[in-house]
C-alpha cells in the first residue's frame, strides 16, 4: 500500500549508533523503529520515571477500560441483581439470561439484520459516489474540484437535527418511508463528506507517473483509474469504508426520525427499551454489548489501517 | 474524441455532487423555508407565510437562549476537558516509547462503541440509586451517602454530568490526533532544549504546544462542531432534563418539532444554529484547512 509507505519512517537510513544525535523521522502514529533505536527526543529516560509512567499509564487504562468492563458484568448478572442496591461490580452469579431476553424480544435480531444492511448499503453508496469525486478532485486540481472539497466540508458541519425532518419527508413522498434504502442514504449523507475527504487523502499519495505510463500504453484514464490507480489505492478504499460503516452502524438521530417498526435499526431498539418495556437495564447492558463488541473486535484487528486513516483525516492540512 | 482533463474531472464529480445537493442541500433549503411559515403539525393543515415571525418567537424564548447558552458551556466543558486528559495520554504515550504501543490501540477502543450505548452506560453508572459511582465513592468515605450527588437529577451539574460520555469517547480521538503530532516534533529540538536546561512545564509551554499549535486546532475545530450537536448521549441520558438543565440546542429544535409540534419554529432555530455553526466553520476553513492546494 502506497500510503503506507508514504507514512511510514524512511527505511532507508542507516541506523544510528546513537539515538539521542538522530533525527526523528517518524511520521506515522504507529512507527515500527528498529532495534537499537529505542530513544527519541520525548521518550523518558531514567528507569524511576519510566516506572512512575507506567504506573500512570495502568491507572488511566483501568479508568478508561471500566465502563465497558462493568457494562459487560452487568449483562451478565441476573435481572434482580443488575438494579441491586447497593451494586456490586462483579455479578454475585454469572448468567446468560439478559442476553436470552434480549434477544428473544421481538424485534431484536429483526434489527439487527436492519442495522448491517443500512451500513452495508451505505458504505457501498459512499465509495461509488466518493472513489471517482475525491480522484477527481485531486488528480486534476480544477478550480470546480476546489469549490467542491469545500463545500463537501460544509456539509459536515450541518447539525443532522436540521436536515433530518425535511429529509424523512422527501423519503415520505418519494415512497421510501420506513425502508433501509431511504435510511442509508440518510447515512450517505453523513459518510459521503468523510469518504471523500479520506479518500482524496489517498489519491494525493499516489504518484502521477503511475497513470501517465499506463495512458502512454494506451490506457484511456478511466481505464487508468480504473485498473492502475484504483488496485494501489485498495487499503485506503478498505479504511474508508471501515468509516463508513462504523458512522452508519453506530448512528442514532436519523434512524430515530426515518424508522418505524419495519426498518429500525439496533440503535434506536436500544432506547426504546427505556421507555416501552419500562426499565430493563439488564436486557439493554446485553443488547449494547451483543451490538458494540464486533465492531470492536473489528477495529482491534484492522487497528494499524484504522489509525492511518483517523490521523490522515484529521492532522493533513 | 478525447474530452478534457477539466471535463472529466467534473464528470468524476458530478454524481457526488449531485447526491450532495439532493440529499444535503435541498433538505437545507426546505428547511431555510419552512422558518417562515406557521405550519400544522398535522399533515395537510394550514400552511400561513408570517415573515421573521418564527425567528422573533426564537429570539424571545428562554428555551432557545437557554438552549444555546448551554449548548456553548457544554461544547468549552467537553473539548477543553477532552483536550487536556488527550494530551496528556499523548504525552504519557510519546514518553512511554514503542513498548506502549498495544495500549495505544487498546485505548481507542471507545471510538467504535455507538454514542447511544456511551450514554445508556454512563447513565447506568451516575443513576440514583444503583448507580456505582455514588456507592463507590461512599464505600471510599468521600460521600456519606451514595445519592449524595445527583448527578443526573441535580439541575445544576447535570450539564456537566451529561458530557461525561462525550469526553469518555473522544478523549480516544483527541490523543491519537496528538499524538501523531508529537511523533512528528524533530527529536534533536527536544534534546537541545534539554541541554540547555530546559525543565518539563518549559519544554511543554514553550516548545510542545507551539508546535503542534496546527495539530491542536484541527482538533479543536473537528471537536468543536461534533460537541456542539451532540444529541444522543443527552437524549438517552436525561431527554433535555431535570427543568430543561441539560436541554441542548439539538434537543429543544428535536423537541420543538416532534413533540411540540411547531416545525416553522423549530425550522427557525435550526436555521440559526446552521448560520452559526457554518460562521465557525467557514472561519475555520478559511484559517486552517485548505485541502485540494498543493502545498
Amino acid at each position: 500500500m502506497r500510503v503506507a509507505e508514504r507514512t511510514k519512517p524512511d527505511g532507508g537510513k542507516a541506523p544510528t549508533v546513537s539515538a539521542r544525535s538522530s533525527v526523528s523521522t517518524a511520521t506515522h502514529v504507529a512507527p515500527r523503529r528498529r532495534r537499537g533505536v529505542n530513544r527519541e527526543g520525548l521518550e523518558a529516560g531514567r528507569r524511576s520515571t519510566r516506572t512512575i509512567l507506567w504506573i500512570l499509564l495502568a491507572a488511566a487504562m483501568v479508568l478508561y477500560g471500566f465502563p465497558f468492563l462493568y457494562l459487560l458484568f452487568t449483562s451478565f448478572k441476573t435481572p434482580i441483581d443488575t438494579i441491586a442496591v447497593p451494586p456490586t461490580i462483579l455479578p454475585k452469579e454469572w448468567t446468560l439470561e439478559n442476553y436470552a431476553n434480549a434477544l428473544g424480544r421481538s424485534g431484536v435480531l429483526a434489527s439487527f439484520i436492519n442495522s448491517i444492511q443500512t451500513a452495508i448499503i451505505s458504505t457501498l453508496l459512499s465509495l461509488v459516489l466518493a472513489v471517482p469525486a475525491a480522484y477527481g478532485i485531486t488528480r486534476y486540481k480544477t478550480p470546480s474540484g476546489r469549490v467542491f472539497i469545500m463545500a463537501a466540508l460544509v456539509t459536515r458541519m450541518v447539525p443532522p437535527v436540521a436536515i433530518g425532518i425535511p429529509l424523512a419527508s422527501m423519503m415520505a413522498s418519494a415512497g421510501l418511508a420506513d425502508t433501509p434504502i431511504a435510511l442509508s442514504i440518510a447515512h450517505t449523507t453523513i459518510s459521503l463528506p468523510l469518504s471523500i475527504w479520506l479518500m482524496s487523502s489517498f489519491f494525493e499519495a499516489v504518484p502521477r507517473d503511475l497513470e501517465e505510463a499506463a495512458t502512454v500504453d494506451g490506457c484511456s484514464r478511466l481505464g487508468a483509474l480504473w485498473r492502475v490507480v484504483i488496485p494501489v489505492v485498495s487499503g485506503g478504499i478498505a479504511v474508508t469504508a471501515i468509516f463508513a460503516f462504523l458512522a452508519s452502524w453506530n448512528e442514532f438521530l436519523f434512524a430515530l426520525l426515518m424508522t418505524a417498526i419495519r426498518s429500525q435499526t439496533t440503535p434506536v431498539v436500544i432506547a426504546n427499551f427505556q421507555t416501552q418495556f419500562g426499565l430493563d437495564w439488564g436486557s439493554m447492558t446485553a443488547l449494547a454489548a451483543v451490538y458494540s463488541i464486533p465492531v470492536i473486535l473489528l477495529t482491534l484487528l484492522l487497528q494499524r489501517k484504522i489509525v492511518a486513516g483517523m490521523t490522515l483525516g484529521a492532522v493533513k492540512g | 474524441m478525447r474530452i478534457s482533463d477539466r471535463r472529466f474531472a467534473l464528470y468524476l464529480m458530478t454524481p457526488a455532487a449531485l447526491f450532495l445537493a439532493v440529499f444535503v442541500a435541498y433538505p437545507l433549503f426546505r428547511l431555510i423555508a419552512d422558518s417562515f411559515f406557521k405550519i400544522s403539525p398535522i399533515a395537510g393543515g394550514p400552511r400561513d407565510f408570517v415573515g421573521f415571525q418564527n425567528y422573533a418567537a426564537a429570539f424571545a424564548s428562554e428555551a432557545f437562549m437557554g438552549a444555546g447558552w448551554r449548548t456553548l458551556a457544554y461544547t468549552v466543558v467537553v473539548v477543553t476537558l477532552e483536550f487536556a486528559l488527550g494530551l496528556g495520554m499523548a504525552l504519557l504515550f510519546t514518553t512511554l516509547g514503542r513498548k506502549s504501543q498495544v495500549w495505544r490501540t487498546v485505548f481507542l477502543y471507545p471510538l467504535m462503541i455507538a454514542p447511544i450505548v456511551a450514554g445508556l452506560l454512563w447513565k447506568f453508572l451516575m443513576i440514583d440509586n444503583f448507580g456505582l459511582i455514588g456507592t463507590l465513592l461512599h464505600q471510599a468515605g468521600i460521600l456519606s451517602n451514595p445519592n449524595q450527588i445527583g448527578w443526573l437529577s441535580d439541575p445544576n451539574i447535570v450539564l456537566f454530568s451529561v458530557a461525561v460520555p462525550d469526553i469518555w469517547l473522544t478523549t480516544s480521538f483527541m490523543c491519537l490526533v496528538l499524538f501523531a503530532g508529537l511523533q512528528n516534533i524533530p527529536g534533536d529540538l527536544i534534546e537541545a532544549a534539554r541541554l540547555d536546561g530546559a525543565k518539563a512545564p518549559a519544554l511543554l509551554f514553550q516548545i510542545i504546544l507551539p508546535l503542534l499549535r496546527p495539530v491542536i486546532a484541527v482538533a479543536l475545530v473537528v471537536r468543536g462542531i461534533d460537541a456542539a450537536r451532540a444529541f444522543d448521549t443527552i437524549l438517552i441520558q436525561t431527554n433535555g432534563g431535570p427543568q430543561s438543565a441539560s436541554e441542548t440546542m439539538s434537543l429543544l429544535i428535536y423537541r420543538t418539532m416532534i413533540r411540540f409540534g411547531d416545525p416553522g419554529l423549530a425550522s427557525a432555530m435550526g436555521t440559526i444554529y446552521l448560520l452559526a455553526m457554518l460562521a465557525v466553520a467557514f472561519f475555520a476553513v478559511a484559517t486552517i484547512w485548505r485541502p485540494g492546494k498543493d502545498n
